[in-house]
């Protein structure tokens, strides 16, 4: 009795692993860096290709800085990522923006990420997100301030507060402060991303290096600063993809091809705001946004 | 770059954060040493204070840090981001070693020797003050050296909340996929360990009644 229920339990168990020929779900895993556009960017992508073409994503979101992500695509742990034109040119490439516009731009990320790195910048999403460097609504009335070259006259009053990112980056702090002469009071606080605006409003620093496409600006009343000395590269959305991934599911060169385009700033900026201040799930904000739009 | 031209390049920032993380250090420990020791003396001879404050003490040291630290944002005065919450959850952690060793010291006495001061005619509280209180130093003092070693390396992670400290070097390093900046923070974080476990280990020794 024992002996036959051992050998159907073996056949019952060997039946399953060598499989009845159940198709195998195509998988993709996305990732995103640790600040809340990139989580719901990762999230709408991930959306519409679950949608479009039926592959399976998993979602690994909030993983680190560019460069902790970049290398994860590199590996093979991520598939795709929604990375910035100006990011790719002077943090991963190491390249210089002096000169160039943004198509210039994009086409150079995308020859050298191709001939580098075998990974596929496709299509840009349509809006661009730009350093913003951020100062309280009530600085901004009271000493009039609006671009950036106002400023060197308060800066060695001043505190500044960044990501950990900015302060390391070629076209970040120290190229910021160099351009605009400015020389502030002490060695700028060293913050996570999302706590930025908070010790802005508590007054902890005066400046801020947030992201100009921020839900919490308009809503907290802060000022970003105009960027008159046009410093910053242009920093336009696009997906990157390996090469390897696309060749092994082809169908997603047409699913992110319907996405081209179709996302403006303010778009972004909405979304942004829905999960920043509203405190709303990134899954379920960018699931109404889809349906609204007809994705 | 390597991480010796990272140290040339970045020194005085390795030693400004240095000193900033030994403030916050000192300041908490001087809190929870002000705040621990009297109230492990005062629960010596109280035992339905000493069950609830041994309790909560344990409470805050079983929740993970970071949570700790995360926690106290958005309470109104203790809270916010920035030094001040760092040194309130720095407090809070460092509070059970010292309280238990404080209370384990004073009542961890040879019955003998309290019974010989209770036959001079001595009062309780004289006995806390003359007899038991210093023959306890040295425990007690085990317990602060073991919250300050604790509170060095749970002060790096101030760092997530905007304290500032070696931390951040730590958390820039992680995000960054930088190893000199992990290490100049790593580093320093725990040579500082090092020399406190080393310098208080001394104390304690000369403080030990044989």
């Amino acid at each position: 009795m024992r002996r036959s229920f051992t050998i159907l339990l073996a056949g019952i168990l060997a039946f399953h692993s060598f499989g009845c020929g159940r198709p195998a779900i195509p998988r993709i895993t996305i990732g995103s860096k640790f600040f809340t556009e990139q989580v719901i960017l990762a999230e709408l992508l991930a959306q519409h290709i679950e949608a479009r073409t039926g592959v399976h994503v998993e979602r690994k979101t909030n993983l680190g800085g560019t460069l902790l992500v970049h290398k994860a695509l590199l590996s093979g742990a991520l598939d795709m990522y929604v990375e910035y034109t100006g990011t790719a040119l002077t943090v991963v490439l190491n390249d210089d923006p002096a000169g160039k516009d943004s198509a210039a731009i994009y086409r150079r990320v995308k020859q050298l990420y191709a001939e580098r790195f075998n990974l596929a910048v496709t299509e840009p999403l349509g809006f661009e997100n730009t350093f913003a460097m951020v100062i309280r609504g009530e600085d901004a009335r009271n000493f009039r301030l609006q671009k950036l070259s106002d400023i060197a006259a308060f800066a060695p009053k001043w505190r500044a507060g960044v990501g950990y990112e900015f302060l390391e980056r070629p076209d970040g702090f120290s190229g910021l402060t160099k351009s605009y002469n400015l020389r502030f009071a002490a060695q700028p606080t060293v913050l996570d991303l999302g706590l930025l605006y908070r010790a802005l409003t508590s007054k902890q620093v005066d400046i801020v290096a947030g992201n100009s496409t921020d839900g919490a600006i308009e809503a907290l009343h802060l000022t970003a600063l105009i960027d008159d000395h046009h410093y910053f590269p242009p920093y336009y959305a696009v997906p990157i993809v390996r090469e390897e991934t696309l060749a092994r599911l082809p169908a997603l060169r047409g699913a992110l091809a319907d996405l081209a385009g179709k996302l403006t700033a303010a778009d972004v900026r909405h979304l942004n705001a829905l999960v920043d201040v509203d405190q709303r799930d990134p899954a379920v904000v960018v699931r109404a946004f889809r349906e609204s739009r007809g994705f | 770059m390597n991480f010796w031209d990272f140290l040339l390049h970045h020194y005085t920032e390795i030693f400004s954060a240095t000193l900033d993380h030994l403030i916050l250090v000192l300041i908490a420990m001087t809190v929870a040493i002000l705040i621990g020791v009297p109230l492990g003396m005062f629960i010596v001879h109280r035992p339905a204070f000493r069950a609830a404050c041994l309790a909560i003490a344990n409470i805050f040291q079983t929740i993970p840090s970071l949570a700790l630290f995360g926690f106290l944002i958005p309470i109104p005065f203790l809270g916010g981001i920035g030094k001040r919450t760092a040194i309130v959850a720095l407090v809070l952690y460092a509070l059970l070693p010292i309280l238990r060793n404080t209370y384990v010291g004073l009542t961890a006495i040879d019955p003998a020797v309290l019974e010989a001061a209770e036959a001079m005619g001595m009062t309780s509280t004289q006995i806390l003050w003359r007899v038991r209180f210093p023959l306890s130093l040295a425990v007690i003092l085990a317990g602060i050296r073991t919250a300050t070693v604790i509170t060095i390396g749970v002060a790096t992670i101030a760092a997530a909340i905007g304290a500032g400290g070696l931390g951040s070097f730590i958390f820039r390093g992680v995000a960054l996929v930088n190893n000199s900046l992990l290490l100049a923070g790593a580093i320093p974080a725990a040579i500082l360990a090092l020399l406190a476990d080393f310098l208080l280990g001394q104390l304690e020794r000369r403080l030990r009644v044989t």
